[in-house]
């Protein structure tokens, strides 16, 4: 096994950033060879993280988002981390889906979160002076298996 | 600020206002995208449709705002629908569940 390579970005906790973010994924997953779909999914899922310390981590105030690609032969691992309040995610990620709900019933509330299990292969979420949440997307051994 | 950047371009057209959504719809431009709906979720007697042809990314945020059109709409009983979903946003419709709520809601 290879040692980890790692790439770091640290942008302010703000909205007009997430897109930088996205495009830096997409450079460094575009390298790895993820296909076209795959991309998407990351891309979709490591917003989700970033927006939840946008919106919730420094309550208003200014700080620091701090992303970091780890790459291996056998994924890509992307934590995004903050330094403010830690935000409780639903107990059940699950129950946020709107499946077999009326619109009555369907509300937006822990969709992010339900979004970044469903596209990803695994999801941590970490507090410890703020929030680290780590996704990790597994890289296809060969085209046969893919 | 950066390629894929998001638009919106509203058309009317015999009892039907339909709204093209382009480029990124993310955090970034949710209350712009908020402030544009807001005045057409109120137009009862005309069909709303969002054709989404030229959008190139969602995620919850976007999909929430879906979420909030839908249910105002409902709510006046009032036709709104999407049209034009792009496979890999569709997917994300369909794994949400909200597909089924997009289909010609009348």
């Amino acid at each position: 096994m290879t040692k980890d390579r790692q790439v770091l970005l640290s942008v302010p906790a703000q909205a007009e950033y997430v897109d930088l973010i996205r495009l830096t994924l997409y450079g460094i997953a575009s390298k790895m060879k993820y296909s076209f779909e795959e991309i998407e999914d990351m891309k979709v899922a490591v917003s989700e993280a970033v927006n939840n310390a946008v919106l919730h981590a420094y309550g208003g105030e200014d700080g620091i988002i701090e992303v970091s690609f780890a790459v291996s032969d056998e994924e890509l691992a992307i934590t995004v981390r903050d330094h403010g309040v830690s935000f409780a995610p639903s107990a059940n990620p699950e129950s946020a889906a709107l499946h077999g709900k009326s619109i009555d019933e369907i509300q937006s509330g822990g969709l992010g979160l339900y979004l970044m299990q469903a596209l990803m292969d695994r999801v941590e979420v970490k507090h410890d002076g703020g929030t680290a949440v780590i996704l990790t997307k597994k890289r296809a051994r060969s085209e046969e298996t893919a | 600020m950066l390629p894929n950047k998001f638009s919106l371009r509203t058309e009317n057209r015999e009892g039907r206002t339909i709204v093209y959504v382009g480029g990124e719809l993310d955090l970034e431009v949710a209350s712009q995208m908020r402030a544009a709906m807001e005045p057409l979720m109120e137009l009862s007697d005309r069909r709303l449709t969002l054709n989404l042809r030229d959008l190139k990314y969602i995620d919850s945020t976007g999909i929430g705002i879906l979420i909030s059109v839908l249910k105002a709409r409902h709510s006046r009983n009032a036709p709104f629908d999407v049209e034009h979903v792009p496979g890999h946003i569709r997917k994300l419709f369909d794994m949400t569940g909200i597909t089924p709520f997009l289909a010609a809601a009348e």
